[in-house]
């Protein structure tokens, strides 16, 4: 299936088929915002490019297709990333988790939840803030630049520049959780009935929390300075083109 | 609300730019395949996509590379206000 070489009936009938999706994308919806409290944005259905610029990439059949339907939702940043997937885990217990952070796709980190109701597939992205920010900024890439760039072509500057600023983030982003994960054991040890026993623990904890902190300020000025030479870059870019 | 855009992707800007009522998705559906369909026959590739979101504010910022070029992307992410 080519887009030039589409016919109107087989637009309609492709219309139709991602029709089909909306029941199974409403029940998604209206789960996330009933009962986790969020407000997602949907694409009840991809765009006509979209899906056929994927089934020509991945030469895969059009059932094969997991987000014909879907929805994003963006969070402040990692630790809340991590409180949405374990309540969708909950809300949806059958549903496939990609945890795109520890495997990134072409540098692309987020955490994918696909959903099966009625034997339709749904795709909810969950990404941070700094995840989505540079998915964002890949994809407008893809668009003005070069339709490569989002799955791992391009000029190599513009990949180094993609790569650079998705590491820093990972690097960040672990930080981040280092901190979540030692501010919930000062909270637990602060809980306990003789709090004073547990001092030492307490003690270490804190200093632990300080120094990750430092870390995490450091870490911020590097993505900082990764953020400025994309600046520069897509300038540069800009600069050529005209 | 339910947003029907229409996006130039090599120029990175939006064509058209369409709300409808939630109640009104079959109208924004039927509207879509309209679109897709003139721009099918006049060969015009352009991507053509419906979302739903809160408000068009909430859109902005879910889906910033309809509205913003790859620098005003990038600069929202610095001085760590991502």
């Amino acid at each position: 299936m080519r887009r030039g070489s589409l016919v109107e009936a087989d637009l309609r009938l492709l219309d139709e088929y991602r029709r089909s999706f909306g029941a199974a994308y409403e029940t998604v919806v209206r789960t996330i915002r009933e009962q986790l409290q969020l407000e997602p944005t949907g694409r009840p259905a991809k765009s006509t490019a979209s899906l056929i610029e994927k089934l020509h990439r991945e030469s895969i059949r059009l059932v094969q297709v997991q987000d014909i339907a879907g929805c994003r939702v963006v969070v402040a940043n990692v630790v809340e990333q991590e409180r949405v997937v374990a309540s969708l885990r909950s809300a949806f217990p059958a549903a496939s988790i990609i945890d795109r952070r520890t495997k990134p796709s072409y540098d692309y980190r987020a955490v994918h939840v696909i959903v099966r109701i009625s034997g339709k597939m749904v795709e909810i992205q969950v990404r941070s803030a700094l995840q989505h920010l540079w998915a964002e900024f890949s994809e407008k890439l893809s668009d003005v630049v070069d339709a490569t760039i989002k799955y791992g072509g391009g000029a190599d500057v513009v990949r180094k520049a993609l790569t650079a600023l998705s590491e820093r983030i990972a690097v960040l982003e672990v930080l981040e959780l280092q901190i979540g994960g030692i501010e919930t054991q000062i909270t637990g040890l602060a809980q306990r009935q003789v709090p004073e026993q547990y001092g030492q623990q307490l003690q270490k904890a804190q200093e632990f929390l300080v120094e990750v902190k430092g870390n995490i300020i450091g870490a911020r000025e590097l993505l900082d300075t990764a953020l400025n030479e994309a600046i520069s870059g897509v300038e540069k870019l800009r600069g050529r083109k005209t | 609300m339910i947003f029907l855009i229409e996006y130039d992707r090599p120029k990175g800007h939006i064509v058209t730019f369409s709300s409808f009522h939630e109640t009104e998705r079959l109208e924004a559906e039927n509207r879509r395949l309209e679109i897709e369909l003139a721009l099918n026959r006049t060969g015009v590739d352009h991507e053509v996509v419906l979302l739903e979101a809160l408000s068009e504010e909430a859109l902005r910022r879910t889906h910033r590379r309809y509205f913003e070029d790859p620098s005003q992307i990038v600069r929202s992410g610095s001085g760590g206000d991502a």
